[in-house]
């Protein structure tokens, strides 16, 4: 491999280490793999040892970060992820219903026309009008329930 | 996990779970401070293990953290590490209890007449 198609793997690895690991080691770690890959050392090993080193340092807990509170944060993530794809989820139903509500038609007279078509995998336009986000959800298959 | 002689872990063996690339670094710092370059020369020929650069920084980190060793004034880009009091007494206890064990060891090969 030449030179500066090494180096730039190496800095592409040294790239994914964290901020503050970067303002303190970056330099010196550019400059170690360069004298090792003078030594006749392989770029992708170096970089792939960097790589490893990269992921170890963010999955490693910091001293000014105690661990209940990462915790905590993920789980707070992890439920905000979950009710949002609910969220998601029910929208469709509820959108399709919303307008033929308010033009005076039945809840099944809605089903009848709208979301529930067993077996279709056919796109329900007025779904995806109402919700008015196309790229959430854009088929919409029959369910099994019986309608 | 911070190792000083006052906290009462004086006598365990803070080593025993930190992993091999750091009593390495450890004993190869123990005769003088070394450069990251210098460190992975110098464990190359003492131990025939090669590290690689992101095993070298995580070990150093970690170390540093446990107040085993310390960073120099950067000399050019590179910062030469040192070890500490705490890390020497770490790495005394550590080797003590590695002689023990292979020791004990070479008993049993005895005895087992293998």
């Amino acid at each position: 491999m030449n030179e500066p198609r090494a180096s730039r793997l190496v800095e592409r690895a040294l790239r994914c280490y964290p901020a503050r690991w970067r303002r303190r080691h970056g330099d010196e770690a550019a400059e170690l793999a360069a004298l090792l890959i003078a030594d006749g050392a392989s770029a992708g090993s170096i970089a792939l040892s960097y790589l490893v080193g990269a992921g170890r340092e963010w999955l490693t807990p910091r001293p000014g970060l105690r661990l209940s509170a990462a915790t905590g944060a993920l789980l707070i993530a992890c439920s905000l992820g979950v009710s949002a794809v609910l969220l998601a989820s029910s929208a469709p139903a509820r959108a399709a219903l919303t307008p033929t509500r308010a033009k005076g038609v039945s809840t099944s007279q809605a089903h009848g026309r709208a979301h529930c078509r067993a077996g279709s995998d056919e796109a329900v336009p007025g779904v995806l009008r109402s919700m008015g986000q196309l790229p959430v959800m854009i088929w919409e298959a029959g369910h099994e329930r019986s309608c | 996990m911070r190792v000083s002689g006052r906290d009462g872990r004086a006598g365990q063996d803070v080593l025993r779970r930190v992993g091999e690339a750091s009593v390495l670094i450890l004993i190869s710092l123990a005769d003088g401070p070394k450069h990251g370059y210098a460190l992975i020369q110098d464990i190359k020929e003492l131990a025939d293990v090669e590290l690689g650069p992101g095993t070298l920084y995580g070990a150093l980190d970690r170390l540093e953290r446990l107040d085993l060793i310390e960073s120099l004034p950067a000399d050019d880009r590179r910062h030469p590490y040192r070890i500490t009091a705490p890390g020497a007494a770490a790495l005394r206890v550590h080797l003590d209890s590695l002689e023990r064990v292979s020791a004990a060891g070479r008993l049993r090969l005895r005895l087992g007449g293998i």
